[in-house]
């Protein structure tokens, strides 16, 4: 499938081990001594799990010396670790891009050799830990699960575009409350790894960016067993406030084009459920957490209320762009964003994003001033808040997304008739 | 004397009015090929209509990726655009025939120049159709890449680039219909040639001081100045 992408060393050495168990994709390493580190620290993993098995570490660094590659032993059921490089991501591509083309490489090798588990660390190289891996890996092994998708410690402005969209409209749709539907660190069966390489290849037309949006999705859609682990603190780059249209489009875009290709499975769901949590979750320190300048978010979104009133008529209906107008006057201080209006908002884009209103990629890029209202609010709400009252905010957000999920599939089925 | 201006009279008349009745069959003609036109159009379009509708045309349109051609169309309605053509297509070429009835060189040398004329016309609609697509294309863009990047006069630069655009459209399609000449070109080349030179002058001489403020203002107002707020997303 994207064996293309595996230089011939690498395809060589795959064919030569035949078969493994554990396959590990770490995305992001940009030094050469991570393929060895990577390997030490798999070797570290193995040693802690029940019984020998059999790993391949792929890094994408593109660095590949045959030197450090083992020989392969005999008895192809003693403990090993093998490694590969892939090719660096290509200068051009966005770094959501760049993931999602690593994690389908990663997927192929793992498809190739057939192994039980299959676990990818896509966030910055630092996050790869021994820790990590084996939070992920382990209740695919020893407890049958098939998906484990991760639970970070975060402060409360972090991750907003999670629990301001992703985690709510996931449990609203598929009725499975996660805290990161789009990972990006997963561990998967090879069962669902199998059927995610398969519903590839019958979606190979669909836009390459789904992948990353897919894994929770089908996991939840063909009734796999999932769960979370805490993976503790995230490293993060630095938000790229000058390019938050193109994120919001791209992750939008794939959660969009995935709820578009299962609209007849989620309909029929009703509320959602919480699931198995593995793992001690670590405190914020609170020294980490820091204020927030609202004032230039609420002067976008102000912006975007006085010029985009023609785009947002296309794709919102007239009740939600009245109340949009009347949030545009309130003050710094009283502004707030209705939890009804912003969930509705997001179906509303996501319907538009179906019957392709307007260009797909103005639809999506038209959301960024309405998502920094939605943060100003946010931060102005929880300016004091504890994270007993962040959790207890995103619960009610999430009930808001169910509660209104009625409205979602109302207007999905009759588009014409029913536009309030 | 009285009796030859009689005479004169009556051939006068008997000459007009032979003329009129060899010009009588034309007319009839003409009449008939509009009306069998008119109800073969209104038959078509109905039936066209409904297949159109049966097809969900009009929101399959969008599919294609022209949601523009909806907000061009009578009622927003696609279908209704191009059945509504299509018929007044099919009445023009009954006019067409009706005009070829008539028995006369100049009647048939019309014909023959307006067919010779129809694909310049319809080069210059498809350039005019394409233009305005584009122009409304373009000035969407520019107007949300404008409000993301936080500037205040994002509306009057998304106006700027539709003008622009459709401007230059309307320049080729009547170039291509031989309208205007030269002075259209000349035109086109003033205003271009006027708006760059205003900038111009703008930034080197007169509005100097105004342009820098300006700049300076928006290149401090873009978010990537103005948010450096320690918010993560993902």
């Amino acid at each position: 499938m994207e064996l293309d992408a595996i230089p011939q060393p690498e395809l060589e050495q795959i064919e030569r081990i035949g078969g493994a168990d554990l396959v590990i994709g770490i995305i992001g390493s940009e030094r050469p001594e991570q393929n060895g580190s990577a390997a030490v620290m798999v070797r570290e993993v193995l040693a802690e799990l029940s019984k020998p098995l059999r790993a391949m570490v792929v890094c994408n660094n593109g660095t590949h010396s045959p030197a450090a590659v083992p020989e392969v032993p005999e008895d192809s059921q003693s403990p090993a670790v093998f490694s590969c490089s892939l090719p660096p991501p290509a200068p051009g591509e966005t770094p959501q891009h760049g993931i999602s083309n690593a994690y389908r490489t990663i997927f192929t090798v793992g498809g190739k050799l057939a192994v039980r588990a299959c676990c990818v660390i896509a966030s910055r190289p630092e996050n790869a830990t021994p820790g990590w891996i084996h939070r992920l890996v382990q209740p695919v092994l020893d407890l049958g699960f098939d998906l484990v998708a991760p639970c970070y410690t975060r402060q409360k402005m972090e991750g907003l575009l999670n629990r301001s969209v992703l985690a709510p409209l996931h449990g609203a749709l598929y009725g499975q409350r996660l805290q990161n539907p789009m990972g990006p660190d997963f561990g998967l069966s090879g069962k669902l790894l199998q059927r995610i390489l398969a519903q590839y290849s019958a979606r190979r037309r669909g836009p390459e960016r789904s992948l990353l949006a897919s894994i929770a999705p089908a996991a939840a859609f063909n009734g796999f067993q999932v769960c979370e682990s805490q993976l503790g603190v995230r490293h993060q780059s630095p938000t790229d406030w000058d390019n938050l249209s193109s994120l919001l489009s791209e992750i939008l875009g794939a959660a969009f084009f995935e709820m578009e290709a299962r609209a007849a499975h989620w309909q029929s769901i009703r509320g959602s459920q919480t699931l198995p949590r593995f793992g001690q979750p670590e405190v914020p320190s609170p020294e980490n957490a820091t204020s927030v300048d609202v004032h230039g978010m609420l002067q976008s979104f102000r912006l975007g209320a006085h010029n985009l009133q023609d785009v947002w008529g296309l794709i919102l209906p007239p009740t939600s762009l009245l109340e949009l107008r009347r949030l545009s006057r309130l003050t710094d201080d009283q502004f707030r964003f209705p939890d009804q209006l912003w969930v509705r908002i997001i179906y509303d884009f996501a319907l538009g994003y179906r019957l392709q209103t307007i260009s797909r990629d103005h639809l999506l890029r038209s959301i960024t001033p309405l998502y920094l209202g939605w943060i100003a609010s946010y931060a102005l709400e929880m300016q004091t808040a504890g994270l007993a009252e962040v959790d207890s905010r995103s619960g009610l957000l999430s009930k808001a997304y169910e509660d209104n999920k009625s409205y979602l599939v109302s207007r999905w089925r009759w588009p014409d008739r029913f536009n309030p | 004397m009285w009796e030859q201006v009689g005479q004169a009279l009556r051939l006068s008349m008997t000459k007009m009015l032979s003329q009129l009745a060899g010009l009588l069959p034309g007319i009839v003609a003409l009449l008939t090929a509009l009306v069998i036109s008119v109800m073969i159009a209104w038959a078509l379009s109905a039936i066209l209509r409904r297949s159109l509708a049966r097809f969900d045309f009009d929101r399959r349109v969008a599919h294609w990726g022209f949601p523009a051609l909806a907000e061009w169309s009578p009622a927003s309605s696609p279908t209704l655009l191009v059945t509504r053509a299509i018929a007044w297509i099919i009445v023009f070429m009954g006019f067409l025939i009706g005009i070829s009835a008539f028995d006369g060189a100049l009647p048939s040398q019309f014909v023959v120049r307006l067919f010779a004329y129809l694909p310049d016309l319809m080069t210059a609609i498809v350039v005019f159709v394409a233009g305005s697509i584009i122009a409304r294309f373009l000035a969407r863009s520019v107007l949300i890449g404008a409000v993301n990047m936080n500037l205040q006069y994002a509306r009057l630069l998304s106006v700027g680039v539709k003008w622009l655009v459709t401007v230059l459209a309307v320049t080729i399609a009547l170039e291509r219909l031989g309208i205007g000449g030269g002075i259209i070109r000349l035109a086109f080349g003033i205003l271009f040639g006027g708006i760059v030179l205003a900038l111009a002058l703008a930034v080197g001489l007169g509005s100097k001081e105004l342009v820098s403020r300006s700049l300076d203002r928006e290149t401090n107002k873009t978010p990537s100045a103005s948010m450096k707020e320690p918010v993560g997303h993902l």
